[in-house]
């Protein structure tokens, strides 16, 4: 009994001994492992980081597009405008870290100098974050209580003759309103905007007789997936009054786009781990392949196949560990560059990331220690031992 | 001595040398298939982008400004100018012809319902049509081809149909219409009989369209007693992104010397498509749709980006892999290169061994790495755009030049470590 206790600690401790020389003395081999299974880890750590965000940060991308979610009035109401504190109240709704620009809007038709043309009046510190795609002339209004000023879209600029410093009259018989007002810049989008002047919508209250009313509310958020039509299901049940909706054009867009980049991310995202693993795998076959001498020594000295097996596992396992702790770190370090240089921004860290770098990493690990290992020990240590 | 050298280490250590091929094939392809698709997924994306519709809009020239507001015209114009029908084949026969997706024609009228005083509009459209245009036998217009966004909930009307209308989703649901019921229309100021439709879908865009009646374009035309004619078109034409060059085109197109200007007129920009389309159609006003064209330009960049970011990543890391694997192999040579050395061999004349090993196994390793990562690339191709990526011939050249040096790279130190041991040493088995 003590006896075979006594040969089970002897090979435990024989077991950590080599396994500590082994480390110890093959310093040049230890560090091209530990370094190939580093890279390896920290290539895939990123890969997957980059792969796990990449629906969040191209969700904001693809906001270029402008708004994607509508509130507005119900259709079958009689008035065409809305409370402004009512649409503003149901905007509130929308949580602030996914909205990245909005609106209300109220028109009007007015008389300018030349002739009659539609006026809009919005926020337009929310417009241009909800409208990337203006192409302005001159400059944006900036400042929320500007009432000296407007935008003018290009085509009624044209018509009007215009230009951005020019000042033109806006006058509205029913309100008795006149003002001269500065073009401060003229916006091309190709689309109803581009024969609309744009004024602040206090001023447009004012000038169209309708202050504290909106027709409507254009609303930019980040989504992923249909978690909008839900947002549009809140916002319909806590103002009945109103209409929420998805701009379909947009909204349905975005989510095809978003399927085709994160399919595309997925497959390169397969395909470079796959032949990382691989290009670690060979590089470690490779490292112990040559140690066929050391285990016909070690098979010649007593010991059985699966000790050696055993003994090239741990050793391999010991330093994968530390080779693909060291890899995600290094690997969330590459990340965020890689976030950085794209997006411009941080790629945030996800436990799922672990699993998915730790498991293929020590799995091809040890797959790669194994193979060779188990050709080895079959060689007939006398063999090996006289010569190669 | 040295071809005898050199063949002997690939026919004595070929398992050692196929593993180090083998690697190089696997980072080669990786490397071919990433480079690829950053060269395509411009292309390829730029094709899924056309899913957010038109990116041009063309209007007549002399068009006044529109008083509309929500789809109710504050100003019915009388007498508005129009475009020709039978002009817009055209626009498939400018410079970028092949660029122009589509392209869908629209007539908006004011009709009257029967029993009802109130106006509604209808808007005339080709759904989906084929036009022979030359060069492309199968070239089909119409909203479903560049607006794949519209859903109807129900049948769309066959092109020929007169007989058949849409009803959008708000006036639908105001006038509690469903698909197969009937409507009796007229335009708004021609005598006559009003025309009876069967409606057999309801139609969901997002936009205007929704509080109105589509029907076939042909259909709107014979209603309005507008044979012939169109308000205005959208066209869904392949665009690259926007750059310095067609910006200082769009400020002006006097600003641009000869050569720039020619640049410009062959570079597929969103503002020399709509250039060459107004030099085809006279009177027509073509305009970039910016939320589209300028948004399209802006993902698309970021998507390239990230591509090609990805394949530094993935090419930096099988550099890296590679090296440690030649590394390996050399390093376990110690014993021969030893023996080389004590029989007289010159440092020179191991690192030439060495080198010549390395960038044979680079060339090899190279070349089938191009063709395993070509088939790899058209595999992501199928699966992801459903289409062929196109193979790049200069990838070839880069990626075995890259291999080779890689592995020349990856040689050279190694070789460096062993050619400064002493012979001694390493025979006596101390190293």
């Amino acid at each position: 009994m003590a006896d075979v206790k006594g040969v089970g600690m002897t090979r435990g401790r024989m077991f950590l001994l080599i396994l500590f020389k082994s480390l110890k003395v093959r310093k040049n081999r230890v560090a091209i492992t530990f370094f190939s299974i580093m890279i390896g880890a920290s290539i895939i750590t990123a890969l997957a980081s980059v792969y796990f965000d990449i629906s969040a940060k191209m969700s904001r991308e693809l906001r270029a597009y402008g708004a994607n979610f509508f509130i507005g009035q119900k259709a079958a109401s009689e008035s065409r405008t809305s409370d402004a504190g009512v649409v503003k109240d149901a905007m509130a709704l929308i949580p602030s870290d996914k909205l990245i620009g909005a609106s209300p809007y109220i028109y009007g038709v007015v008389r300018l100098d030349l002739g009659n043309a539609v006026l809009a009046g919005v926020d337009f510190a929310g417009m241009k974050k909800l409208s990337p795609y203006w192409q302005v002339e001159g400059k944006w209004i900036s400042v929320d209580f500007d009432e000296d000023s407007c935008m003018i879209g290009k085509t009624l600029a044209k018509n009007m003759e215009l230009k951005v410093g020019d000042s033109v009259n806006v006058i509205r018989n029913e309100t008795g309103f006149q003002r001269s007002l500065v073009v401060k810049g003229i916006a091309e989008t190709g689309q109803a905007e581009d024969e609309q002047i744009f004024v602040n919508l206090a001023l447009a209250g004012r000038i169209l007789g309708q202050q504290g009313r909106v027709n409507h509310a254009m609303l930019s958020i980040v989504t992923e997936g249909t978690d909008i039509d839900a947002l549009a299901a809140r916002v319909q049940a806590e103002f009945p009054g109103l209409d929420a909706k998805p701009i379909r054009k947009v909204s349905h867009s975005d989510g095809r786009i978003l399927d085709k980049i994160k399919g595309l991310m997925a497959i390169i995202a397969v395909i470079i781990l796959t032949v990382t693993t691989l290009c670690v795998m060979t590089t470690l076959i490779a490292i112990v392949s040559e140690r066929t001498r050391e285990i016909g020594l070690m098979k010649a000295i007593g010991a059985d196949d699966r000790d050696i097996v055993r003994q090239f596992l741990a050793e391999t396992l010991t330093i994968g560990l530390a080779g693909v702790a060291a890899g995600m770190l290094l690997g969330f370090l590459l990340a965020q560059l890689l976030g950085q240089a794209v997006f411009g921004s941080f790629i945030s860290f996800r436990m799922v990331v672990l699993p998915v770098t730790l498991i293929p990493s020590i799995a091809a690990s040890l797959l790669a220690a194994a193979l060779p290992v188990r050709m080895a020990v079959r060689v007939v240590p006398a063999q090996v031992l006289k010569e190669d | 001595m040295f071809f005898i050298m050199l063949r002997q280490s690939f026919v004595k250590g070929w398992r050692r040398k196929a593993l180090a091929t083998a690697t190089i094939v696997l980072a080669a392809s990786l490397i071919t298939a990433l480079m690829n698709i950053s060269i395509d997924v411009g292309d390829k994306m730029s094709k899924e982008m056309k899913s957010y519709g038109a990116n041009i809009s063309l209007v007549p020239k002399s068009e006044n400004i529109s008083l509309e507001i929500g789809g109710v015209d504050y100003n019915p114009l009388e007498g508005q100018v129009l475009i020709e029908e039978r002009e817009l084949p055209k626009i498939k026969g400018i410079f970028w012809a092949n660029n122009v997706v589509g392209y869908a024609p629209f007539l908006k009228v004011s009709a009257e319902m029967a029993g009802s005083a109130q106006r509604v509009p209808l808007l005339g459209t080709n759904f989906d049509k084929a036009v022979a245009v030359d060069g492309d036998e199968e070239f089909r217009i119409g909203v479903r081809v560049i607006n794949p966004y519209w859903q109807v909930a129900g049948e769309w009307p066959a092109e020929d149909d007169a007989d058949s209308i849409l009803v959008g989703a708000v006036l639908a649901g105001e006038r509690n219409l469903k698909a197969g019921d009937r409507v009796a229309l007229r335009a708004t100021g021609e005598k006559g009989a009003a025309q009876t439709f069967t409606v057999t879908g309801i139609l969901s865009t997002g936009g205007a369209e929704e509080s109105a009646f589509v029907a076939s374009l042909a259909t709107v035309q014979r209603l309005a007693a507008l044979e012939g004619k169109v308000q205005s078109v959208s066209v869904s034409a392949l665009t690259v992104p926007e750059d310095k060059l067609s910006r200082k085109a769009r400020r002006s197109s006097d600003a641009l010397d000869s050569l720039e200007y020619d640049r410009w007129y062959c570079t597929a920009y969103v503002s020399a498509i709509t250039h060459q389309i107004e030099e085809a159609i006279p009177n027509i006003s073509a305009r970039p749709i910016w939320q589209v064209a300028a948004s399209e330009g802006a993902v698309i960049n970021k998507i390239q980006l990230l591509m090609i970011v990805v394949t530094i990543a993935a090419f930096i890391a099988s550099g890296l892999g590679i090296s440690s694997l030649m590394v390996t192999t050399i390093m376990e040579r110690a014993k021969e290169i030893g023996l080389t050395k004590a029989l007289g061999a010159a440092d020179r004349e191991v690192y030439l061994l060495f080198l010549s090993e390395a960038a044979l196994v680079g060339v090899i390793g190279g070349l089938l790495g191009c063709a395993v990562g070509a088939g790899l690339s058209q595999v992501i191709g199928l699966s992801i755009f459903g289409s062929l990526i196109s193979f790049n011939f200069v990838v070839i050249p880069v990626n075995v030049a890259i291999s080779v040096l890689i592995a020349l790279a990856g040689s050279l130190m190694p070789s460096r470590l062993i050619t400064r041991l002493y012979p001694a040493e390493v025979l006596h088995g101390r190293r």
